[in-house]
C-alpha cells in the first residue's frame, strides 16, 4: 500500500502490471479514521467483515477488488 | 477471540503505546499470571486471528496494526512521539488510533523522492498524492507484510 506523486509515477512503477486499487489521499485518510479510530479503546472488539465492508462501500471503494470476503 | 485473549491483546497495545517497545510473551505472562507457554499460545492465537502479526521465525511482535514495532519506511509524528507504521494506509491510521493530528513522512514508491502529508482534524492537508494497493482486499492477509 503505497503513495505516488502522480499517475505517471504509478504507471512507471507498475511496469505493465494491472492497476490494483487506486484512490486519493483524502479517501485513504478517511478510510483510516473509520477503520482504526477505535483501535486503542479499552472496549475494543474485532470488527466484523460486514462492518469493514460497509466502510469501504461508504467511501466508494466498491467492486470485486475491494471485496473482503 | 475469547475474553482472556482480548484482554491480552488490549494489554499489548496499551504497553506498546506507553513504551514504544513491542511487549514480549514474558511481559504478558507476568501481567496475567500465566505460565510462559500459555502466553506463547495466546500470541499465536492472536496472530492467527489477525489481532497482531508475529515475525516469521520468532515469537516476537512485528505489527500491532497500524503500528509497526520495527523501523519501517513509514514514519509518523503524532501525539508528541515518532512512530513507524506498515504502509500508507496504516500511517494515516496511526493518527486515527491516537486521535491525534500528525505528519507522515515516506517516499514515492516509484522515484523515491521524499513526500510528507500532514493530518489536521482527521483530514489530509497535502492532497496531491495517489494511494495505490496492488493486492485485492480478499488477499490482504495472505501475506500481510507484502500487502
Amino acid at each position: 500500500m503505497n503513495l505516488f506523486r502522480s499517475e505517471e509515477h504509478l504507471e512507471r512503477w507498475l511496469a505493465g502490471r494491472d492497476r490494483g486499487g487506486l484512490t486519493s489521499v483524502d479517501t485513504v485518510c478517511e478510510l483510516a479514521h473509520a477503520w482504526y479510530a477505535d483501535r486503542l479503546d479499552p472496549g475494543w472488539r474485532p470488527h466484523t467483515l460486514e462492518h469493514n465492508q460497509a466502510i469501504l462501500d461508504r467511501l466508494g471503494l466498491i467492486g470485486e477488488f475491494w471485496q473482503l470476503g | 477471540m475469547d475474553e482472556l485473549d482480548l484482554q491480552i491483546r488490549n494489554f499489548l497495545y496499551r504497553r506498546f503505546v506507553e513504551t514504544g517497545q513491542a511487549p514480549r510473551t514474558d511481559d504478558a505472562a507476568a501481567e496475567f499470571g500465566l505460565p510462559g507457554e500459555e502466553a506463547e499460545a495466546a500470541f499465536r492465537r492472536l496472530h492467527d486471528a489477525h489481532a497482531l502479526v508475529l515475525e516469521r521465525d520468532a515469537l516476537e511482535i512485528r505489527m500491532l496494526n497500524p503500528f509497526s514495532c520495527v523501523p519501517s519506511a513509514w514514519r509518523v509524528e503524532a501525539a508528541g512521539r515518532t512512530w513507524f507504521s506498515n504502509c500508507a494506509w496504516d500511517s494515516f491510521a496511526v493518527c486515527a488510533a491516537l486521535h491525534s493530528d500528525g505528519r507522515i513522512e515516506s517516499s514515492c514508491a516509484d522515484c523515491g523522492e521524499p513526500l510528507a502529508v500532514d493530518v489536521r482534524d482527521q483530514e489530509a492537508v497535502q492532497r496531491g498524492y495517489l494511494f495505490h494497493v496492488l493486492v485485492p482486499a480478499r488477499q490482504w492477509w495472505d501475506d500481510i507484510v507484502f500487502t
